[in-house]
Order: structure tokens, then sequence, then C-alpha cells
């Protein structure tokens, strides 16, 4: 038996009696549901609960995490979550309504999504804003279907979407589901969206550009209203890709770059907790061209009570059942409130300054290919490394056994062995100078003790893992084995 | 043994008759890396020259597969579903892919021959 | 400022470092007619003390369903969650960590991941299980997408007992691409119309996808519309509640190609709707159409057991625009919840929670029965809730509100045909004396 997982711990516990039986008559499903409809048996492990609270407790052990580790993965904005956000998710008046309780009982879920949405206004210049979508994957896919449905009122004939070589792979793989054709434009030497090639591939089957502002090198987009001009002179729109939002707070606004329509990742920007993956949640607002395209419902006021309004008249439909991950909303309103117009501002001078500090101090150990002021982020190449042996894996497996989460690697796919590196704004200057020394010496490492790094991580509860095995012969459920 | 054809794509063909098996060179091999999966077509299938007719995968890339010729997919070597690693171990034999009949074989008259083929890695590697 | 630790002495270093004089010097980039002149017009930030009372405020002016004496489910359902279930789920490591690409300081997330597709599997009958989806909406709609894919066909069945909003979210998805979706509405008696579905299923159809138990509460006949699918090479879709499998046959062995739905029963909070988590499960030959991430069981360079994200080639950041879907994230979180819920209740237990749901649901029948002026339209086979009539039912509705009695979900809201019907639901939380106390009620009302 495998003690250490889940299905092999014990044969049997005796019950926990979570819920008493309630004393109505003791009906057979076989009495009602024909036999063949009907389950044989439930295959599941029986358990005592202090076995899987320590089984689940010792899981967790074995994870870094924002609260336990510096965790400068670039794009994902790993600053810190704060906790009262989570006492008030939590909250019995957020967390065990249901979605089918009548308005007048929901007065507070309804107006904190109302005051929210006004606030994102401010923050962003946009007119309107929907928290159906539960990512920011599903916010780029509202928005596409917006883009999609005014065309198609207008009767414009739209085939082609514009997405940089750096942009994020949903953005592609958005555009694909809304039926349109990616046309990727190829940065020009300093890490920006070649203007004379944009020029050259957009006409009037263009129905949009999808950008990253700062795109995936850390870098702004100078040229922005330019690229504004020449996507709305043919009649496209500008999605706004606001994944890398956090140093623009209060600095400028999406809609003064003269985006039609973006998504905010609330679990980046807005401090709600990553969960190991999710749940997230995409805000996505609109100007006042795509307002009545908006998936319902909305949440309106009318003297002083709220309630959802689904007339919205050209809407695009539902993303979700119910109204979006609300509770992560709860999480991102109270960081909003907290923080106030100054904090907003604060946090992007600092998520600025802590990227362009690391950028400065390790420019010399590791190449920066696009040297520009960096904004948020900063994307390394470690070719140099590379070539006395050790690639950008391994630098990022290295930095693991100094208690560091590896940045993000290979990516944005332009850079070759790329490591990006977002400290946000969150990170002491301490914490800063520890990551810098750390990667100077792992390059002094690959210089006097190649195989040390090569071979990393060394602390961790397991060795480099199998991949390759794991992809030729999946095993993706456990099965009984033997008697 | 038929002669053996290389198409800038990195496939191999070799001609037997109007036979034309193919599969990936040893340089494409090793760029992508340990074969993970291969996504082939049906017999009966159709193929266009210059277009995809399957897949290869490493864990971290997809590649498509090009024909070299148009034709018919006369055999498909249904073994590498289980055996992926043969792409890597050997390339021009149990790794083989798929067998063509071909439409028109003079369309391999585009290919290049194996001297041609090295020099062309030679180039593409710099 | 909260959540900042540099000092501005600190600040100034940095900017020295950097060589710059100020921070506005970094924005250089930015063309000036885009900057913000002024601040932003928003209050003041304020201390976590008045945060706290001005949302706990908001959160006060919602009443929690436990408030009521409730039957409201259609979707959402009010279980019982055990105290260790968000415990666990705080736990920094699992909260605040981000999705496990770096395999070796993620084994945990991924184990217990790989944990949560096993459950999913030893639900559903199936050979695999994704990570989760966003939702139950989301989940069925990327679940036709894949039958699409696999048959290359672009005709979809879907019965029109689906969850109302899940079809609305299917419609959704699919008006990107070009494909047609006919809608089969019920039989007189609310189940699916197998025989329609006989007489008019063609080849060209990829797709059938039904609910069961469908949103009124029945439960289908999983085999028979399996069977009829399969004689014209189409695909099967089922959306379920994942707790009715507790009792009811895996759907795998009748037969069905995809199952997928919303996870939420399982241990996940009402949440006002959201967050759940939508799984999604199939048999292994559509393992590489299936989107979202799926953790593989593997070993280290030692030989050790270990896990990893694995078949990572269909998805967005490495196919782009070729990827299955344009998923990224999923509800790691929620499904790690699930998977720990499952464990501390384990099957006797959960089979009990399913058993006393449906048994206080045909209580609650049994006994609404008896009242005069209701009447119940279908035959009782149902897990959990079930449909029934009364005259003027958005008045009786509001009645019973008057009474702190939340008495289910009307139907006529999505459902033109059914104007004065309501759907209503009992969980195991359910005692008797409730139920008693809504019948009661609803006689003391009928009476006038």
């Amino acid at each position: 038996m495998d003690k250490e997982n889940i299905f092999e711990k014990r044969e049997s516990a005796p019950k926990a009696d979570y819920v008493a039986a309630t004393g109505v008559p003791l009906k057979k499903p076989s009495d009602v549901i024909p036999q063949k409809l009907l389950r044989a048996q439930l295959p599941l492990p029986n358990l005592g609960e202090l076995d899987v609270v320590r089984h689940y407790s010792h899981l967790a052990q074995l994870n870094f995490s924002v609260d336990t580790h510096f965790y400068p993965l670039g794009s994902c904005t790993m600053k810190y979550n704060p906790k009262i956000n989570e006492s008030m998710a939590r909250l019995e008046g957020f967390s065990a309504i249901h979605p089918y309780q009548s308005q007048d009982a929901i007065q507070g879920a309804l107006e904190l999504i109302y005051d929210f949405e006004q606030l994102l206004c401010e923050v962003t210049g946009m007119k309107r804003f929907t928290f159906q979508p539960s990512s920011g994957a599903q916010g780029e896919l509202a928005g596409m279907l917006m883009i999609r449905k005014y065309h198609e009122i207008k009767k414009r004939k739209k085939t082609k979407v514009i997405i940089p070589d750096s942009a994020h792979g949903t953005n592609p793989a958005t555009a694909s589901m809304c039926g349109y054709q990616t046309i990727v434009i190829e940065s020009d030497s300093g890490g920006l969206v070649d203007i004379d090639k944009l020029k050259k591939v957009v006409d009037d089957e263009v129905a949009a550009i999808m950008l990253t502002n700062p795109n995936t090198l850390g870098l702004f987009e100078e040229r922005i209203l330019e690229i504004k001009d020449i996507i709305h002179n043919k009649g496209g729109l500008l999605y706004y890709d606001g994944a890398n939002l956090n140093p623009l707070l209060g600095i400028t606004k999406p809609s003064l770059m003269g985006f039609d329509v973006i998504h905010l990742n609330l679990h980046k920007t807005f401090s709600t907790p990553h969960g190991c993956g999710g749940p997230g949640a995409g805000a996505v607002g609109v100007g006042e061209i795509l307002e009545d395209f908006l998936p319902v419902p909305v949440v309106n006021k009318k003297n002083k009570s709220y309630y959802f309004d689904y007339a919205i008249k050209r809407s695009i439909g539902r993303l979700k059942s119910f109204y979006g991950n609300f509770t992560v909303l709860v999480r991102a309103y109270t960081y909003l409130l907290r923080l106030g117009k100054e904090g907003l501002l604060q946090t992007a001078h600092n998520a600025v300054i802590n990227a362009n500090y690391i950028k400065e101090k390790l420019k010399d150990y590791y190449e920066v290919p696009y040297p520009k002021t960096c904004m948020h982020e900063v994307v390394f190449s470690c070719t140099s490394q590379k070539e006395k042996g050790a690639a950008a894996l391994d630098i990022a497996k290295r930095l693991i056994d100094y208690g560091i989460h590896p940045p993000t690697m290979y990516f944005p796919l332009i850079v070759k062995e790329a490591l990006m590196v977002e400290p946000t704004e969150t990170e002491s200057k301490d914490t800063l100078d520890y990551f810098i020394k750390v990667m100077k010496e792992i390059d002094k490492e690959i210089d006097n003790d190649l195989e040390k790094v090569k071979d990393a991580p060394h602390t961790t509860p397991v060795k480099r893992v199998d991949e390759v095995k794991a992809a030729r012969s999946p095993n993706l459920k456990w099965e009984r084995t033997g008697v | 043994m038929g002669e053996l054809r290389f198409a800038k794509s990195h496939e191999w063909a070799r001609v037997d008759n109007d036979i034309i098996t193919v599969g990936i060179t040893d340089y494409a091999q090793k760029e992508l890396g340990d074969i993970v999966f291969v996504e082939l077509p049906k017999v009966g299938d159709s193929v266009q020259r210059g277009s995809a007719f399957g897949t290869i995968e490493s864990t971290k890339t997809a590649s498509e597969l090009y024909a070299p010729v148009s034709g018919k997919v006369a055999e498909v070597n249904s073994e590498l579903t289980s055996n992926p690693q043969w792409v890597n171990e050997d390339p021009l034999g149990r790794g083989w892919m798929i067998a063509i009949k071909a439409n028109d074989s003079s369309e391999l008259g585009s290919l290049m021959d194996e001297p041609a083929y090295e020099q062309f890695i030679e180039k593409e590697s710099h | 400022m909260p959540y900042i630790l540099n000092t501005n002495e600190e600040i100034k270093q940095m900017l020295k470092a950097i060589g710059v004089d100020s921070v506005e010097e970094l924005y250089s980039a930015l063309p000036p007619e885009i900057k913000l002149k002024e601040s932003l017009n928003l209050p003041s930030g304020l201390s976590e003390f008045d945060v706290k009372k001005k949302v706990t405020a908001l959160s006060e002016r919602n009443k929690p369903l436990e408030k009521y004496n409730s039957f409201l489910g259609a979707g959402c359902y009010d279980h019982y969650i055990p105290a260790a279930v968000s415990f666990i789920l705080s736990r920094s490591q699992f909260l605040t960590a981000y999705t496990p690409y770096q395999s070796e300081c993620s084994q945990g997330i991924l184990q217990a991941i790989y944990e949560y597709q096993s459950y999913i599997c030893l639900l559903t009958g199936m050979d695999v299980s994704n990570a989760s989806l966003f939702d139950g909406a989301s989940a069925l709609a990327e679940a036709v997408l894949m039958t699409l894919r696999i048959s290359r066909k672009k005709r979809v069945v879907i019965s029109s007992t689906i969850h109302p909003e899940y079809k609305e979210t299917l419609k959704t998805y699919l008006s990107g691409f070009d494909f047609m979706i006919e809608e089969f509405v019920p039989k007189s008696d609310g189940f699916f119309d197998l025989e329609k579905l006989r007489d008019t299923l063609r080849n060209d159809v990829g797709c059938v996808a039904f609910q069961s138990p469908n949103f009124l509460g029945l439960i289908e006949d999983a085999e028979k519309l399996s069977e009829l699918a399969k004689k014209v090479q189409a695909l099967t879709v089922m959306v379920t509640n994942p707790l009715s499998l507790a009792i009811l046959k895996d759907p795998a062995r009748s037969g069905v190609d995809i199952v997928c739905g919303d996870g939420q029963p399982l241990g996940g909070s009402l949440n006002f709707g959201g967050p759940s988590l939508g799984f999604i499960a199939t048999k292994n030959e559509n393992t590489r159409q299936m989107p979202g991430r799926i953790v593989g069981k593997t070993e280290d360079k030692k030989g050790d057991i270990a896990y990893c994200l694995t078949l990572q080639t269909r998805e967005q950041h490495i196919r782009r625009e070729k990827a299955t879907s344009n998923i990224c994230s999923n509800q790691s979180l929620n499904a790690i919840g699930a998977a720990v819920y499952l464990s501390l209740i384990g099957s006797e237990g959960l089979k009990e929670v399913a058993l006393n749901s449906f048994r206080n649901t045909q209580y609650l029948y049994q006994r609404l029965k008896e009242v005069r002026g209701v009447k119940i339209p279908f035959e009782p086979r149902f897990f959990n809730e079930f449909v029934w009539e009364v005259e003027n039912a958005p008045k009786i509705m509001n009645a019973f509100y008057d009474k702190n009695i939340i008495a289910g979900y009307f139907l006529g809201e999505s459902f033109p045909q059914y104007k004065n019907s309501i759907l209503s639901c009992c969980t195991e939380k359910k005692k008797k004396s409730e139920i008693d106390e809504m019948v009661f009620s609803l006689a003391e009302v009928l009476r006038g």
C-alpha cells in the first residue's frame, strides 16, 4: 500500500456523521427509479478526519507560495494577497447567499458589484463593466465576441485579428474561438509593435488588434496612439489585454490609449489570491460603442435599489451561470477601498521601481535584449549562460534551492532562453537584493560548478520530474493495482 | 530500398515505384527533442503536397508534418502511437510515419537529395 | 501605505541605482497626452478597520440562505460543508500559489489535483478528467466544442431541459463558429423525447447533449440516448450533478462519451453562484481533444513518484491559435476543495448525503401531493428536486417569502410552458419539521 496516496491510506474508518438523518421515511431509490439507472457500488475511500487533514496539510507543505516565498513570476503579478480580503470574502452575507434569492435579500451584493464597477470605470476610463468572466481568457472571449457582433451589426466583413508576436498565447487562441484568422505582427528591433509592418497588414478586413501594454517584454508601446489611428481608420477596434495594467494605475487609463474594450485580471492587479491556478476573475470594460453588447445581466440602480438588468439590446449572451466569481469581486473591492487613489499610484510606482532596480543590478550578468527602461517586469536572456552549459531552465530550477520561485521561463517566445521577472510592488528592497545576490551567485556557479546548477533543485521533495515519461505514457488517475 | 529525398520542412521520402514512405529526418528529431506523441492520418485519407498530414509533439512543442507529395495514404505506422520514441531512436527506420500512393511521382523532383539536404541544414543551423 | 514595504529612503537609493532622479522619469516612454494630469477621482484609502466596517455592512444587507426555510436548488445546492474543508483551503501554500508549472516546488498541488481527477473518474466511471474548468456552464460549452472537433460535424442536438443558463452560455461559446444548435423540447412527461430523436437524428449531427437529472429534476435514460446517438456516430454529452452519481449509474457505463457539470455540490460554498468549479471527464480516446490543464503521475530523476502538468501541447501557451481552447487557468482551489470534501466524507458519507437528500425530497413530494390545489405533473423519478404546480405560482412564492420560506425556483422564469410551476429541492440539511412547516404554510396560503 502507498500510504502517501489518499486512496490507499486505510481500508475503512468509523463514519463521521457530519449531518444526522432527519427522521423522514427511509424510502429506497429503487422504489421510484428503475434499477438499471442505479449504481451498484461507489469505490471511494473511507478515512478519518485526522487522516485527511494530515494528508492535505502535508501536501500543502510541499509547495512554494506568495505567503512563503518570493515569487517573481513574470506576467502573473504575484503580489501579496492581503488577509482582510479573505475575511471579507468569507462573511456569511457573501459566501452563503444563493444566486436565485429575491433581489431585496441581496441588495448588499448588488451594491458591491455596482460600486466596484463605478470605481473600475474611473480607474480605466471605461463606460461599463461586466464581471461575468471567470478569468482573463474568458474575458478575452467576451470582449472579442462583442467586437465580432459589433462588426456584424455594422455589416462589415471582418476576418482578421492582429496580434503581436510577443502576445500571451490566450490572444490567438481567443481570436480562433471567435472565428477570426490571426495575423501575427513581428516586433521591431526595440521590442515594440513594428508600425511599418502594421500599416502593411491592416486593411478593411481587420476586426481588431489585441494588445498588452506594457507588452510582455515589460516595455510600454510608445506609439500606441499611432497604432490606434491605424486600426480605427480601417474600422477596426482595439482590445486591451489588461494582464499588465499594474504599473499604469493612476498614471494613464486604457481609454486614453484608445482602447475600446479591455479585460482586467482581478487576480493579478487587484490582489486576489491565485489559488494554485484559480479561481480568478476577468472584469471586462467597454467604451460607449460596445455598451449594448455586454453579457447579461448587469447591475443597475433605480430609486436607491439595485437590480439585475437583462435588457441589453444586442447582448452577446452569457458566459457563465449566475453572475461571475462573486467572492473574488469582494476581495478585489476590499483591496481597492483599502488602497484608494494614493495607494493605486504608489502601487504603480513601486512596481516599476522594483523591476528597473533588478534590471539595473543584473544587466551586467544576464543579457537584457531590450535594454530600455521597463515597466513592471524585465526579461533577461540567458544565452551567454547557455553557451557555458546552463539553460534558462537550469537557472530557474537552481533558484528553487535558494527559496525563490522561478520566473516565467521561455516567454515571450521572441527572446531566446528568456527569464521574465516581475517582482511586484509588495516586495521589499531587501528581498530584491537577496534575489540579485542569488542570481549573481548562480552565474558564478555556472563557471565553477556547472553540474550543481544542471542537477538542481537539490532541496525539493522530488528531483527534476520526467515530463517525457508523463506525456508518453499518461497516468492521469489512480487505479487499484494488485490485490 | 529506394532512393531518399528530403524536404525543406525536414521530412524524408523514400521512393519505391509509386509508393512514397515518409518520416522526419535525424536532424529534425534532434531539434524537436524527446517525441511524446505522433498524430497521423487514416489509411485512405488524401494528402496534399506541402499541406499538413499530421502533428508531432515533444513535451513543449507541437509541429506539423508536411506531405512531400500529393496522393492517398496507403499505410500508416500505427505503432508510433504507443512507441513515439522510435522517431528519436530510428527516424529513418522504425520511426517511419506514412506511405503515400502518389498521384504524380514527378512531384518528388523538387525535393533535395542527401548532399543538398546536408548543405541545407548546415546553413540553417547557422 | 498598506502592502508596500519600501521606505522613502530605500526608494531614493533604488532610483539612484537605476540612474534617474524621480520615478516620473521611468514613465518617459508614455506620450504626454495620455498621462493623467490629476489624480484619479477616487476616495482616499481607508484603514483596515474602516474597510472592514464598510464591507461588513454591505454583507449584512444580504440575507444568508440559512436564515430561511429554503427549498432553492436549480444548479446551486445548500449542502453541509465539513469545517475541515475551508480550513485546508485557507492554507497559504494552496491559497497563494500559482499554477504548478514548476513541478519540483508544487508537488502537493499537483498530487491534490491528481487526486481530484481520480475522484471525478471514480464518480463518473470515465478514464480521464482534467484539472477542472470554470463552472458547469462553460464545462458544457467546452464539452460540446470537443465533440465537434472529434466528429468534425457541425450540428448539435441539445435537450431544452439543460439548465437555462448553461444553454445560454453554450450558445455564446458557439456563436463564433458556424455550428447549428437544435433544441429538443421534452415530452409532456418531462423526459427527453427519445422517439423524436430516433426518427429525426441524421448523420450530420455530431453531438447530443442532455442533462440528467434534468432541470426538471427527472433522471433520464442515458443508455437509450447514447444508443441512439451512436447510430449516427454522434457523441453524447451528459450534464450531471456529481452528487447524484453516489446513487445513480455512472455515465460511462451508460455509454456516455463526455460527462460534465458543476462541482459545487461537492463541498463548495454557495458564493452567490461563484466561484465553483466545472468538471469534465471522458474516455481515453478523446483525451487529446480535452481542453484545460491535466496532471499526470510520473517519476523524478531518481525514480521516485512525482507529478507534473502533462499533455500541454493541447493548450494555448503552446498551440496558440490552434489550441483546443483559450482556457488558461482553472478553478484549482475549488477542485482541491472537492477532493478534500470527498476524502472527508468518504464513500459511506457521500451515499448518505445523496440518500438523505433523496429521501427528504421524496417526503416533500409525498406531502405536497396531498395538498389540494397542488398538481404534480411528472412521475417521482427524481434525485433531489422536482416540479409542482399551483395556481398563481409567483404570488404563492411571495406569500411564502413573507413567512420566511423560499419555496424553490420559479420555472416560469425560463420555461414559459411551465408558468405556474415551482422547482423545489431538498438537501440532507432539511429537517422533517421544516418540510412539514412548508407544507403546512402552503395549505394556509391556499386557504387565503
